[in-house]
């Protein structure tokens, strides 16, 4: 729980408000952080998970692009331990047009990206799977990141310093007096509990979400969400980031991320960022797009479609049809004091994962002139908590790390991601109460080809093992209650796995969801147990959209 | 070239029972399959027609032969015979199955702590069936470090009525978990493993006496009650080990069924396995089918890659038991066509749009799970809204065959075995086929 005065409400657990949590608790001040579902579960956990040097920016947007530079060179040093070093490449195939390739390494330079040509035969040498009929190549500092972890880092240094974050808590009412937002209700959506919070300063980290926030408030803030659908890889057909050298589109980037490997994206505007739908359209048509740099793609497995809403925001307002493309990346602080006669509430919109430390420093310093604070920004300086060892995970040192307990409570719990029984009580001690999802988030439980089919039901039983045996705190009191909770989670699992893999469904990951479910239907019964009713333990789009 | 009056693809339960009724009847059969079936992730019993709201079996096959299209509309009048028949070909290999058509369907308790609903049980699990005293008490047994049974969320969720449906259930769920002798150093436990020691005739009695010590210490054979353990009660060995448990635990055992690898599956294909070897039958895994040779309307030779050469069987007669989606016998392609894998049928199947509901548990089921193929009476496939056979001699058998929706029909294993056995029944008054000339026509198998 949180004593004392709050000084800063941060409303939003991505990458940017728990950047933010950090800096405002650096400068000194007492903060919470909520977030209406798990850390990192809104589109900072949904996108290709590319570390961009800016590259793909520089034509179009190149402030973005020297932002992203900037900010890549950054998370490098603070943030060692999510990131994978696996360098990237701009290649240009026979459908991409031959000015845009001369014009790249000029455009690169006026954006300060580092970039050079490669031979292809030697881009080739190194990625065999690529296009034979690449004509040239560019090598730029792109590389994979990994998103929660970042966020717990975040989330981690400002606890440190006596601010707070809270998990599955929706801000439901902001009480406002004049031009003066005096209080917050946030609703524990697990229990139904609310909470009255009376807040110094508000700042709406809220993403795709935050015209939402800015509504409460009384404030017209009108976003533009764009959606973007990823393909998820069962294989990483290359260990480097490959982009297409074209102005940016659809599906011409393959992010090689632990176990798998991310070809990304689409953008599609929606009116609600909580309710779109994959269609098998997009997914044949990101396939289409990304055969032009791996021509076996059509042939691959893949393990499940997934999408991000990202934070785009005009101020202009005008609306922008279909093409989300032409609104810029870059993002913008949005002082409601000066636009909207709110003298403490200030919103951060558009921007990306690479740039969230930026766009944190930047809001932070509205924050501190508003309140007086005068602390520069230190959050460029040190290294993360925890990230310390400098390299990233990945999967060969979960089994350096099961073969050295030796026994113990070494058994796997997931096979496909080398989850082992203590990594997951670990999870469950620091993290209970906590859905499957969670679980996932944390750990990669369930993200290898069964999709949870063959370990989601072990970590229910555990779960239960666990409150039947005192060793957690269950989150609902008496044995019907426990069970419902048990099946509870299984079974949003299983739909929010099932989101996914209804738009890829064909072929070999078709045969296994067919499988998965045959287990689930014949031999387990699923079906017998009785639907529960919510609060429950679950991410929040599983509670609002079953598909 | 080697020649067999039949050649099966697939060795799941359909295969299995047409190869082994033909082979009972004098053929020579040859079987080749990809890998090992739908009876490795089964849970060993046999559902004839188990969909929601019927009491026995014999009303839910009244109800699925009267669904126009459904497999059971041309089979329902040979279960009867192809059951018993079947309950007596894995009989001798030491697995007896219990019920019958007319044996009330009941809940059973699952791995996770839900209920299934089923009739014709093997004897491991049978006791299950029986009905509940109004004190009698249910034992939820555990086995330490093994990671696919887990008693307290299981106990947990069977006390609660609304689990266990209409009919009856047990006064009072219990849980305990057991140490067995010498598995504290040992990780990553799985079924197999821990059926294959049950085998073993000296650690059988020590862990069953450990069991047996500790339903003693959680309240004991006070009363009526049984105990459910996992399905790992022995592999090769399972009768002997089923009977030295029924000996040495206060209460009456019985096995729940577990993801796979399914112990009461394996059986249940060994069993088969043993029968069709013991009627002279041969038998191949590995053997993906890449190539049928066919003239005019017959297929006369079946192609397998082994090793690193082709081996090609002359035939008289193709039995398809590959399986639908599931198994590999319909291949479904990212741009909706649907492919059967072996000779290229055309299949029955949604439109790609239709083929899966929004929600995974819609009760009425995927519409993809109805595709399949098309055949006549005797089983030939048929072209699609024609009854004209594509193929004298080919026969479809199984999850192949269009029309059922097993998961929600639980009518898989009775389409199954019956199936094969008609198909049996159809090809075996084999007629003299003349081994001649080369093959008009080829079919690049699929089959993988």
């Amino acid at each position: 729980m949180m004593p004392g005065p709050i000084d800063v409400l941060v409303i939003g657990g991505g990458a940017t408000g728990a950047g933010l949590l950090r800096d405002l608790a650096r400068r000194g001040l007492h903060c919470l952080l909520v977030e209406k579902s798990d850390m990192g579960a809104g589109t900072s956990g949904r996108y290709h998970g590319l570390l961009h040097s800016g590259a793909r920016y520089v034509a179009k947007d190149p402030l973005a692009a020297r932002e992203c530079m900037m900010e890549n060179r950054v998370l490098r040093r603070i943030a060692p331990g999510c990131i994978e070093d696996t360098a990237g490449y701009f290649v240009a195939t026979p459908d991409d047009p031959d000015d845009y390739a001369d014009a790249f390494l000029a455009a690169c330079s006026a954006s300060d990206v580092p970039a050079e040509e490669v031979p292809v035969a030697q881009l080739l040498q190194r990625e065999p799977a690529l296009n034979r009929a690449i004509r040239r190549a560019f090598r730029v500092p792109d590389a994979a990141l990994e998103p929660w972890q970042l966020i717990h880092a975040n989330l981690a240094d400002a606890r440190a310093r006596g601010s707070a974050a809270w998990a599955y808590h929706r801000v439901v009412a902001i009480e406002r007096l004049d031009g003066h937002l005096l209080s917050v209700n946030v609703v524990d959506v697990r229990t139904g509990s609310v909470t009255r919070l009376a807040v110094g300063f508000i700042v709406a980290a809220a993403g795709a979400w935050a015209g939402q926030i800015a509504a409460l408030a009384g404030v017209d803030l009108a976003m533009s969400p764009g959606k973007g659908t990823m393909l998820i890889y069962d294989q990483r057909m290359t260990d480097t980031v490959i982009n297409r050298c074209h102005q940016p589109g659809d599906g011409d980037i393959m992010v090689p991320l632990h176990t798998v490997a991310i070809l990304g994206t689409t953008e599609i505007h929606v009116d609600d960022p909580d309710d779109y739908e994959i269609t098998r359209e997009e997914v044949a048509g990101l396939v289409a797009e990304g055969a032009k740099l791996f021509p076996d793609l059509p042939r691959m497995r893949i393990l499940r479609a997934y999408a991000g809403v990202r934070p785009l925001y005009q101020e202009t307002g005008t609306p922008t049809g279909d093409d989300g493309r032409a609104i810029s990346r870059a993002h913008a602080v949005i002082d409601h004091g000066a636009r909207d006669g709110v003298d403490n509430l200030v919103s951060i919109v558009g921007g990306k994962v690479t740039t969230y430390r930026l766009m944190a420093e930047q809001t932070a310093n509205v924050v501190s002139r508003k309140l007086g604070v005068s602390e520069p920004c230190t959050t460029a300086d040190d290294i993360l908590p925890g990230q310390e060892l400098g390299h990233t995970y990945w999967l060969g040192h979960r089994l350096a790390e099961h073969e050295q307990a030796g026994g113990g409570d070494a058994d796997l719990v997931c096979e496909c991601e080398f989850v082992t029984r203590s990594m997951l009580d670990g999870f469950l001690d620091a993290n209970w109460p906590c859905s499957l999802d969670d679980v996932r988030r944390g750990t990669r439980l369930g993200m290898g080809p069964c999709q949870g089919g063959f370990c989601a039901f072990r970590v229910a039983g555990i779960v239960a093992e666990r409150i039947a045996n005192g060793d957690g705190t269950p989150a609902a009191e008496g044995g019907q209650d426990t069970a419902a909770l048990v099946d509870q989670a299984l079974t949003d699992f299983i739909r929010e796995r099932f989101k996914g893999s209804r738009p890829i469904a064909s072929g070999r990951q078709l045969q296994e969801l067919w499988m998965v479910s045959g287990i689930y239907s014949g031999v387990l019964g699923i079906d017998s147990l009785p639907p529960a009713q919510p609060p429950h333990l679950e991410g929040e789009e599983s509670s609002r959209d079953p598909r | 070239m080697i020649h067999a009056d039949v050649v099966v693809v697939g060795a799941g339960l359909s295969g299995l029972t047409a190869a082994i009724a033909l082979a009972e009847a004098g053929a020579t059969v040859q079987v080749f399959a990809t890998g090992h079936a739908a009876t490795h992730w089964s849970g060993g019993g046999l559902d004839i027609a188990g969909l929601p709201g019927v009491a026995t079996p014999r009303a839910g096959l009244e109800r699925l032969s009267r669904i126009a299209g459904h497999p059971c509309a041309i089979l329902a009048a040979d279960v009867p015979a192809a059951l018993a028949w079947l309950q007596a070909t894995v009989s001798p290999e030491g697995l007896t199955y219990l019920g019958d058509l007319d044996t009330p369907i009941q809940a059973v308790p699952t791995a996770i702590g839900g209920t299934r609903r089923a009739a014709i049980l093997p004897a491991a699990q049978a006791s299950a069936h029986n009905a509940w005293a109004p004190d009698e008490r249910l034992v939820i047994c555990g086995l330490a470090g093994f990671k696919d049974f887990w008693p307290a969320a299981i106990a947990t969720s069977l006390r609660r009525p609304e689990v266990w449906g209409e009919g009856g259930r047990p006064g009072r769920v219990d849980a305990v978990t057991v140490e067995l002798p010498g598995l504290a150093e040992r990780h990553n436990l799985d079924a197999l493993v821990l059926a294959r020691r049950f085998d073993e005739p000296a650690w059988r009695d020590a862990a069953l006496d450990a069991i047996a010590r500790a339903v003693d210490a959680g309240g004991g054979a006070r009363g009526p009650g049984r105990i459910a353990l996992p399905a790992v009660l022995g592999l090769d060995d399972h009768a002997t080990v089923l009977e030295a448990a029924r000996r040495r635990l206060p209460l009456e055992p019985f096995e729940v069924p577990l993801v796979p690898p399914s112990v009461p599956g394996v059986r249940l294909f060994q069993a088969l396995r043993a029968a069709l070897r013991r009627n002279g039958g041969r038998i191949q895994l590995g053997a993906a089918v890449i190539r049928v040779d066919v003239e005019r309307d017959r297929v006369v030779a079946v192609a397998t890659a082994a090793a690193v050469r082709e081996f090609r069987v002359r035939t008289d007669a193709l039995v398809l038991a590959t399986g639908g989606i599931a198994g590999g016998g319909l291949i479904a392609h990212a741009d909706g066509r649907i492919e059967e894998s072996v000779l290229d049928l055309p299949v029955d199947a949604p439109s790609v749009e239709h083929w899966l509901n929004r929600d995974p548990f819609e009760p009425a089921g995927h519409p993809l799970e109805a595709a399949g193929l098309r055949t006549d009476d005797e089983l030939r496939p048929v072209r699609l809204g024609s009854h004209e056979a594509l193929f004298e001699n080919v026969r479809i058998v199984g999850s192949l065959l269009a029309g059922q929706r097993y998961l929600r029909e639980r009518c898989g294993d009775g389409v199954a075995f019956t199936s094969g056995w008609r198909a049996a029944a159809s090809l075996r008054p084999t007629e003299p086929v003349a081994l001649v000339g080369p093959a008009s026509g080829r079919h690049e198998g699929g089959h993988r």
